[in-house]
């Protein structure tokens, strides 16, 4: 006897899943199969994950038989995602098993809240999803099916249904689908064009037998969570190329001896990263300054080598040579006027926002540069003065596309000579400083390269504008002096203070809370007026 | 509205022998007409939302038929809408999402079932119970009983659920007594077909009214007649009722070969209950149990001569009931001992769980139970064994191979949405207070408490919120704020909450949300909305309805100026005036706006008119990823990404193509000081020649200083 056939789709409010339940039924019924849907609507519709539950009986004008409005784990022949991680849900939940689920999922994610919120990488790891899938379906088709449905001009619910036609699991014609499209009237062309490319990667994509064998993963693209690409592929999108190839400041003779005494100085695996940095400090101020780079991470790297670094694929000074490369180039209002007024901003903008040809962009900046900001780039006598009254800030709106706007930005960028005297510049300086003396310091006396890491890493916390730069700062000045730089704590040993260099730099990490129900606004001068 | 809902509205009119297709409350919605109601209202809400939706879009076929429909004001309203079937012989129904209108209703459902009713009543409740509901979980099952309310639970089918709804009507007229008919949020929302009837026009109506008033002091609920109708409803009106669900066979039993064994299952629990008994090979897919089965169309009241008649012989029956207390199956146990028949084990909550939705999981592993403690013969239990199993070893494999659960992704305030600000501006307001105590709502603005906000300390009910802070005002060390959505306000917040709060001069901040509709139930009108029908009424202000009570401190904020926000904030929680300060905020429900505007601007840009289409965006190279935006928005279309600098080995932070530029990301920034990464982008769509001159003048400066192209 036919067994009814079961149809979990997954998907998050707002991408037309009850539009592709409703397209199922009408292609049940172009094929004369009895169909039932059911759908969990409500306040899960909004931006929330929710599912829409499908059961056809394919037997072509049968009566029809009990269908269950519920999906049963283990019941399931079709589960279909619209996103990875609403698989790995449909996996955890048991509606996916290798006696009878096919799994058709889209490999792009949408990330939830509390994967966004962390100051640090809060993503779920999709690699486990995507090895976990053939071993836990019959079959798996897994592609990204976002940029197919961008590439059709249309909404992922029609590439989604044209992979689950495609994957060959659905008892529906090819013909009956795309009626059940056409039927729906609006917007049919763009849906049918979006089914049809979702159908021919899905019939094309090697599909992973249950228990064994494994299917590819799918096109991830590079927007998604993947393993860092080589950094010279990566180089032609960073934010220095445009104005550097140029040959703006630096110019090629002195990048090119940069990369000679790169290649002397270093061994191999640390050559692209050390190219990358010079070229970003050269681009940032000048050629010397990145000579000063080059100095400074010489002291680290003579540290991992002493701790036998080489092992370990030299990451002390990887890492030491990143935070090093970033921290060397802080933002201040001329780094961020410089890098808001360059072509290849603007031809990003408008790639973003999908102007077409014909259409003027224009581009508002939103800033709030206060006292504070303007002292940075002043020397540090008249930054004292300034910061003494610096308030909160005024608001600005910036045409940074206008006229005004981009020469007031231009003028602001064409500063950077003067940096090298501003307050910010020296006071960043002095505590690069600090921190790499602490680094060479106590891994010469220790020799233990995680210690070495530990401190390295804190300078993770050095970043950000405003009060978050503030804070985090003074988190960073506050691990050096009690732990990196105290007597009492280095005395107890490289174990016991690793340990709490990771522990103060994690908390450090974690967002601030405000502590709910403190009685009164301690230090606050506002007046509570209580009734009576 | 949501959306328009004229195909809908078609099939109410389809007429005999016709088929209609289409979802569960719509289907009810056809059937009352079948039934020739006089009158229909109740509240909106999920999942029941649509029989009001679609209704207020008939207002032709009703005035044809003579049908008055009512958007209430809320349950309690509904529920006392009711009334008029209590004297006449009008039909009359009311629906709304239970449990929580259920409480609301209550105290009008009170007198309702003690008065009796003449005309047949019926109430359709959307049980808002389980995968997805945004309510308390509490049964409606004990308000029908403690009322005697019949209660009815018709099998999820199409034409079960129409014929409990016609013979519903016909029930509440034999026993004089107001009927209830539950459907869970699934059958509200299955899709089937059902063969339909003619409607019937009521025989009194707005067409023909009643000409005589009908006075009796049996139906008023004072002494004596409170203690007779008490007498009555257990007396007369529960025995008719028995006799006729009897006698219309409302129950049904379905015969097995097993018949040592018996299911006693809620109607509504039977096509999953046979799904699992599918999984088991003990069920065809057509439903033929070869476990006998009783299926309760009706679940309150329980017809003891069938239950006795069903159990006996047995060694053992299952009782599935979802929810708790088990009215049911304490019910079962009673009517079987006072019958004295004590063989059948009555076996129900000890191998299926006391509280929560009863899944396919549930049920699978709960009739595994069963049969494991019953060995009827017959049953391979190695065989369902192996398929309980089975399951169970899928979900440790997933859990083995994921290692860890996959984030859970509650809903949220849609992308444009103009709550969100006013939660921005006082997350940021908060942080300078060190903590406020906030009384929170019922509507989308509940989403405040998730993440990344956090924001609201309780919530007591639906427009409750301000009574809810009334004893934290004077018991807190601050002022408290209390939120409450323009839905709320018009349901219940203006009598029990601001009325009270004026007149009693407390000193607290209330924060109206107004953005037009009851939003979270799919943007119904309420009496402020914006655009209201002129059918519907004309449109009452919040603001001159506040000034009229007497409120003193009262200020209307544009939700996304996030810094007017926060100071409007600052300002109530630091003035000296005293009594009640009102803050308007102000913004109307995005979903609305651009459903409205989506369609004008599609048409100016095909007639070549210059459109300015506006988003936000994030400079990659500016941004250095601490995601204190993100903490003030929770925005879906605020995310992350990879960052494109090799150096950087975080996400940056960016914003997706969804954005529809409401400006909330431009404004948080300068509010709360973030960062100079954002920026507004205006892409302008059928340029006009200044505004190409313009531009071509701007490109020309910006390439000699070395800009853009």
């Amino acid at each position: 006897m036919t067994r009814t056939y079961t149809i979990l789709v997954a998907a998050l409010g707002g991408e037309g899943g009850g539009v592709l339940a409703d397209w199922l039924i009408e292609a049940a019924q172009h094929e004369g199969f009895p169909a039932q849907k059911t759908s969990i609507p409500g306040v899960s519709q909004r931006t929330g994950a929710t599912t829409y539950y499908v059961e056809m009986y394919p037997e072509k004008g049968a009566r029809p038989p009990v269908m269950a409005l519920i999906p049963s784990p283990g019941a399931i022949d079709l589960m279909a995602a619209s996103e990875l991680v609403e698989a790995g849900r449909a996996m955890q939940n048991a509606f996916i098993t290798p006696e009878r689920t096919t799994l058709v999922a889209s490999t792009h994610r949408i990330y939830a809240t509390s994967e966004k919120m962390l100051p640090t990488d809060g993503r779920y790891d999709v690699q486990k999803i995507l090895e976990a899938a053939p071993q836990v379906a019959q079959k798996a088709v897994l592609f990204d099916m976002s940029r197919l449905a961008q590439e059709a001009g249309t909404v992922i619910n029609a590439v989604l249904f044209g992979a689950m036609a495609g994957s060959g699991a659905l008892p529906l014609s090819r013909e009956a689908c795309e009626a059940a499209i056409r039927g729906a009237g609006k917007g049919a062309d763009a849906s049918l064009r979006g089914f049809a490319s979702g159908y021919a990667q899905a019939a094309s994509t090697p599909l992973g037998k249950g228990g064994g064998e494994r299917s590819e993963p799918g096109d991830l693209t590079a927007a998604e969570k993947s393993p860092p690409t080589p950094l010279l592929q990566r180089g032609e999108t960073a934010p220095h190329s445009p104005l550097y190839q140029r040959g703006a400041e630096g110019g090629f003779l002195q990048r090119e001896e940069q990369s000679d005494r790169v290649r002397r100085e270093f061994p191999a695996p640390l050559h692209e990263l050390l190219d990358e940095a010079v070229a970003r400090l050269a681009d940032y101020q000048d050629a010397a300054y990145a000579a000063s780079y080059l100095d400074r991470i010489r002291g680290v790297f003579a540290v991992d080598r002493e701790a036998g670094g080489e092992a370990g694929g030299w990451r002390l000074t990887q890492e030491a040579a990143r935070l090093l490369a970033l921290w060397m180039s802080y933002e201040d209002t001329i780094r961020v006027a410089d890098l808001k007024t360059r072509a290849s901003r603007f031809a990003r903008v408008r790639k973003e926002a999908a102007a077409k040809e014909g259409q003027i962009v224009v581009v508002t900046d939103y800033l709030k540069p206060s006292a504070n900001e303007f002292a940075d780039i002043l020397p540090p006598s008249w930054a004292a003065r300034l910061r003494r009254n610096a308030g909160t800030g005024r608001a600005v709106k910036l045409r940074t596309s206008d006229i005004s706007g981009f020469l007031a930005m231009r003028l602001m960028s064409a500063m950077k000579p003067l940096r090298r005297r501003s307050s910010r510049f020296i006071e960043e300086q002095a505590l690069i400083e600090r921190w790499l003396g602490a680094i060479k310091r106590l891994g010469f006396a220790a020799l233990d390269a995680d210690l070495s890491l530990e401190i390295v890493l804190c300078a993770k916390l050095v970043r950000g504008y405003g009060e978050t730069w503030r804070k985090s700062r003074a988190a960073f000045v506050n691990i050096l002096d009690t732990l990196v730089e105290n007597e009492q704590a280095v005395a107890r040993g490289a174990d016991a203070l690793k340990i709490a260099i990771r522990k103060a730099r994690e908390a450090s990490l974690t967002y601030e809370e405000v502590k709910p129900s403190a009685a009164t606004a301690k230090g606050k001068p506002v007046i509570w007026m209580k009734q009576g | 509205m949501e959306r328009s809902f004229k195909a809908e509205v078609a099939k109410l009119r389809l007429g005999a022998g016709q088929t209609f297709t289409g979802e569960g409350i719509l289907a009810v919605t056809k059937a009352l007409l079948q039934s020739g109601v006089s009158y229909v209202g109740g509240y909106q809400g999920a999942p029941v939302s649509h029989l009001m939706d679609v209704l207020a879009d008939a207002r032709e076929l009703l005035d044809e038929l003579g049908v008055h429909f009512e958007a209430c004001g809320n349950e309690a309203g509904a529920a006392a809408m009711l009334g008029a079937s209590i004297n006449y012989p009008l039909r009359g129904a009311a629906t709304w999402k239970s449990v929580v209108g259920t409480n609301v209703a209550s105290d009008a459902l009170s007198n309702l079932s003690s008065a009796g009713v003449v005309g047949g009543a019926l109430i359709v409740i959307g049980e808002d119970y389980g995968e997805g509901a945004s309510i308390i979980q509490e049964r409606s099952h004990s308000f029908a009983q403690k009322s005697q309310i019949w209660l009815l639970d018709p099998r999820p089918n199409l034409p079960s659920i129409v014929d409990m709804v016609e013979k519903g009507f016909e029930l509440s007229e034999a026993s004089n007594t107001p009927v209830m008919l539950e459907l869970r949020i699934r059958a509200c929302h299955v899709h089937g077909s059902f063969e339909t009837k003619d409607n019937v026009a009521p025989k009194y109506s707005r067409r023909n009214p009643i000409q005589k008033p009908v006075f009796s002091l049996d139906r008023i609920p004072l002494p004596p007649a409170n203690y007779t109708q008490e007498k009555h409803k257990i007396d007369v009106r529960l025995p008719e009722a028995i006799k006729f669900i009897q006698r219309e066979q409302l129950n049904e039993f379905f015969a097995g070969d097993l018949r040592q064994i018996g299911i006693i299952l809620q109607g509504g629990m039977y096509n999953t209950t046979i799904r699992a008994l599918q999984q088991f090979g003990l069920a065809d897919p057509y439903g033929e149990s070869r476990i006998p089965l009783y299926v309760l169309n009706v679940t309150y009241p329980l017809i003891p001569e069938e239950i006795t008649r069903f159990c006996s012989g047995k060694r053992a029956v299952l009782v599935v009931e979802e929810g708790q207390p088990a009215h049911i199956e304490e019910a079962i146990n009673s009517i079987l001992r006072r019958a004295d028949i004590n063989d059948p084990h009555v076996i129900g909550k000890d191998v299926l769980p006391v509280a929560g939705e009863y899944t396919g999981e549930v049920l699978l592993n709960g009739l595994a139970a069963f049969l494991e403690l019953t060995l009827p013969d017959g049953v391979d239990l190695k065989a369902v064994a192996a398929v309980r199993d089975s399951v169970a070893q899928a979900k440790t494999r997933a859990a083995e191979l994921l290692t860890v659960p996959v984030p859970t992704r509650p809903p949220g305030f849609c992308i444009g949405c103009p709550e969100r600000p006013v939660f921005t501006a006082l997350k940021l307001v908060e942080k300078e207070l060190g903590g406020i105590h906030i009384s929170s709502d019922i509507g989308c603005h509940t989403f405040s408490t998730l993440q990344p906000f956090n924001l609201g300390n309780t919530v007591l009910g639906y427009g409750l919120s301000l009574a809810a802070a009334s004893a934290m005002g004077p018991n807190f060390g601050k002022r408290v704020i209390t939120v409450m959505g323009d839905g709320g306000f018009w349901h219940q917040g203006l009598t029990t909450g601001v009325a009270n709060a004026v007149f009693r001069n407390d000193d607290g901040v209330l924060i109206i949300m107004e953005n037009g509709y009851t939003s979270a139930t799919g943007t119904q009108n309420i009496p402020s909305s914006p655009d209201l029908p002129v059918r519907e009424g004309s449109p009452i202000s919040i603001e001159s309805t506040l000034r009229g009570l007497g409120v003193k401190w009262l200020e209307r904020v544009y939700t996304y100026e996030v810094s007017d926000v926060a100071d409007v904030l600052r300002r109530a929680m630091s003035t000296e005036a005293k009594g009640l300060k009102v803050i308007i905020a102000d913004g109307e429900c995005m979903l609305e706006r651009t459903r409205r505007e989506r369609p004008v601007k599609a048409k100016q840009l095909a007639a070549g008119e210059r459109v300015v289409r506006t988003r936000f965006g994030i400079d990659d190279d500016v941004c250095t990823g601490d995601r204190a935006c993100i903490r003030l928005s929770g925005c879906p279309s605020l995310t992350i990404k990879d960052s494109p600098d090799p150096l950087r080995t975080e996400p940056v932070t960016t914003i997706n193509s969804g954005c529809v530029g409401c400006g909330l990301c431009g404004e948080a920034a300068h509010a709360a000081a973030l960062c100079p990464s954002f920026h507004r982008i205006e892409v302008i769509q059928n340029p006009s020649g200044w505004d190409r001159f313009m531009h071509g003048l701007r490109q020309g400066v910006i390439n000699v200083f070395g800009g853009a192209k």
